[in-house]
């Protein structure tokens, strides 16, 4: 599989997880647009 | 020169003006200095030219706190010392690991890094190090620092050669200095242990103390003990302010942007936050260590995935019989802050083959130690997102402060601190050109001086003191 569909796959799989509501923890940061759920550390707009 | 015991030696009649007690990276350094400007002295090295139960059996002792590795495997006695088993990475201590801050008790030294960097030169020519490369800013709060990761310098093979065909060093293998004497003005002499047995006193007009950053203390603590005080008559900081550099693997990264951290040949980067970033979170120094999965194609992506989805994935890895992880481990290494409670002392009930107290190491990471890994995680985590160079998962037992895990690498093997630098005699044992607060002629080198710990490898800055040292000694000699 080529880098790049490869890491669209990962992509769209990874931003699906929020919508499963797999993630329980939502922390603020220091930085408005960053957030960390359940230890990981992203980005408002990777959760939207 | 070189001899097998003191027996031997006695009968060279060799006269040296300064006796330097142990022959790993710091005693080998400052005799090879001395002999440049043709002073005679005299290094005596416990152990002989090659790893012996025996001898390795002296550092025995014993751990009270954390978790700490065996004490008599986390250094070795023979010439070259703990040379003979490090890795070789390679850094110097940065300026401000050398500066106090306000928020860490106890931080900085009495010397600043200007006043090693005379000796840069000559230290990277020891340990066949290219120039470092500046670190260049990778985030607002984070630089990508440059660690070298060398051949690792054995000392004792290295050097054995030049030594052996100096005409001012004498190396004496197999031979223990048990404890030092003193009138609480100066040392008078040291007794000696040698091939197995008892061998007398010995005296020399400089000594310098050079037996490791754990052993420096015990030596010193029994011959304090043994004299009533008269060989460290400031005492108060003996042996404490013990530290080492704790290191965890705290979490995992997916990493977009592998062009903007430039890996190394073995896939791995290291990163450290600036003092403003360290200053505003309360946090000792530390660094990021970034190391890739070594998979490709499939793999790699079931890696990938484990970042993503890592109880799909673990069903995933192990329906294909293999356990993979998310794409890059994120370890962290910090400077442990200089706290008097950690600890070296003298067992009361165990002693050594020669009779000399073992050692009780008495360490424990504390609330700023947390700090800096939970905060340090975090610090990397946002930096990271917020440049879009990846995205990264602190591991639960670090954000539910669970106890440190047993099954990680625990630590550096890195022995700082026990006689550290400094000005005040009630915080420190040595002054900053590293003579022992009171004595006209005790010196020691290595990291216990060490201050502050810094987060990077300790061998590099304790060259350049050693060579520091040696310069500044030949110059008192001389005079
Ligand atoms: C597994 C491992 C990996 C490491 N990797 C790195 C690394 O990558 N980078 C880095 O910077 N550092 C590393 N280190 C640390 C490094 O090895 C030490 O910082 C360095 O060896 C210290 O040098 P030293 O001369 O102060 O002490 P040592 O090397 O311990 O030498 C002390 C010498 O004194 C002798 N001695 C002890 N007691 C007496 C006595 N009473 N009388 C006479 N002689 C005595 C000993 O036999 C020994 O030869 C590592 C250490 C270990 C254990």
């Amino acid at each position: 599989m080529p880098k790049t569909s490869r890491r669209r796959l990962l992509k769209a799989l990874f931003f699906a997880l929020p919508a499963l509501a797999i993630f329980r923890h939502v922390r603020p940061t220091r930085h408005d647009d960053i957030v960390e759920v359940d230890g990981w550390i992203l980005k408002r707009s990777d959760l939207a | 020169m070189i001899f097998q015991d003191m027996a031997a030696y006695r009968a060279a009649s060799h006269t040296p003006r300064v006796a330097i007690i142990g022959g790993g990276v710091a005693g080998i350094t400052i005799a090879r200095k001395l002999d440049a400007r043709g002073i005679p002295c005299v290094l005596f090295e416990a152990g002989g030219e090659d790893i012996t139960e025996e001898s390795q059996d002296f550092y025995r002792g014993s751990t009270v706190g954390d978790q700490y590795f065996d004490l008599d495997v986390t250094r070795l006695r023979y010439l070259g010392g703990s040379s003979n088993h490090w890795a070789g990475w390679c850094r110097v201590l940065d300026a401000y690991d050398f500066e106090s801050r306000s928020y860490i008790p106890h931080s900085g030294w009495p010397i600043r890094r200007a006043d090693i960097e005379p000796f840069l030169d000559e230290t990277r020519a020891i340990l066949g190090l290219r120039e470092f490369k500046a670190t260049y800013p990778l985030t607002d709060n984070f630089g990508r620092m440059d660690l070298i990761k060398s051949d690792a310098v054995r000392f004792g093979t290295q050097f054995r050669g030049e030594l052996e065909a100096s005409r001012n060093v004498a190396v004496v293998l197999n031979t223990t200095v048990l404890e030092l004497a003193g009138d609480g003005k100066a040392v008078t002499g040291a007794k000696l242990f040698s091939a197995g047995a008892p061998a007398g006193d010995f005296t020399a007009p400089y000594f310098v103390v050079a037996t490791g950053g754990l052993e420096n203390s015990r030596l010193l603590l029994w011959s304090n003990a043994q004299s009533n005080g008269a060989v460290v008559p400031n005492a108060k900081a003996l042996g404490r302010y013990w530290m080492e550099h704790p290191m965890y693997w705290a979490g995992n990264a997916f990493i977009t942007n592998q062009d903007a951290l430039e890996f190394d040949d073995e896939g791995e980067c290291f990163m450290i936050p600036t003092p403003p970033a360290m200053a505003e979170r309360g946090v000792a120094n530390f660094h990021i260590q970034l190391e890739t999965m070594p998979y490709h194609g499939t793999k790699q992506l079931i890696a990938e995935m484990a970042c993503y989805a890592p109880r799909f994935t673990e069903w995933v890895s192990s329906a294909i019989g293999m356990h993979l992880q998310c794409s890059a481990r994120v370890h962290i290494d910090w400077e442990q802050p200089p706290v008097e409670s950690n600890h070296i002392a003298l067992s009361a009930t165990e002693r050594d083959a020669a009779g000399v107290p073992r050692m009780e190491l008495h360490w424990k990471k504390g609330d700023l130690d947390r700090r800096t890994l939970v905060e340090g995680m975090r610090m990397f985590g946002e930096d990271i997102a917020l440049k879009d160079i990846g995205r990264l998962h602190i591991s639960d037992w670090v954000l539910n402060g669970e106890d440190y895990p047993s099954d990680m690498e625990l630590a550096g093997n890195h022995h700082m601190g026990g006689t550290r630098m400094g000005t005040d005699p009630a915080t420190s044992v040595v002054d900053a050109n590293s003579r022992v607060h009171g004595m006209e002629n005790l010196y020691v080198a290595g990291s216990s001086v060490f201050a502050t710990a810094g987060q990077c490898t300790p061998t590099t800055t304790i060259t350049a003191l050693s060579l520091r040292l040696g310069d500044h000694l030949g110059r008192t000699v001389a005079s």
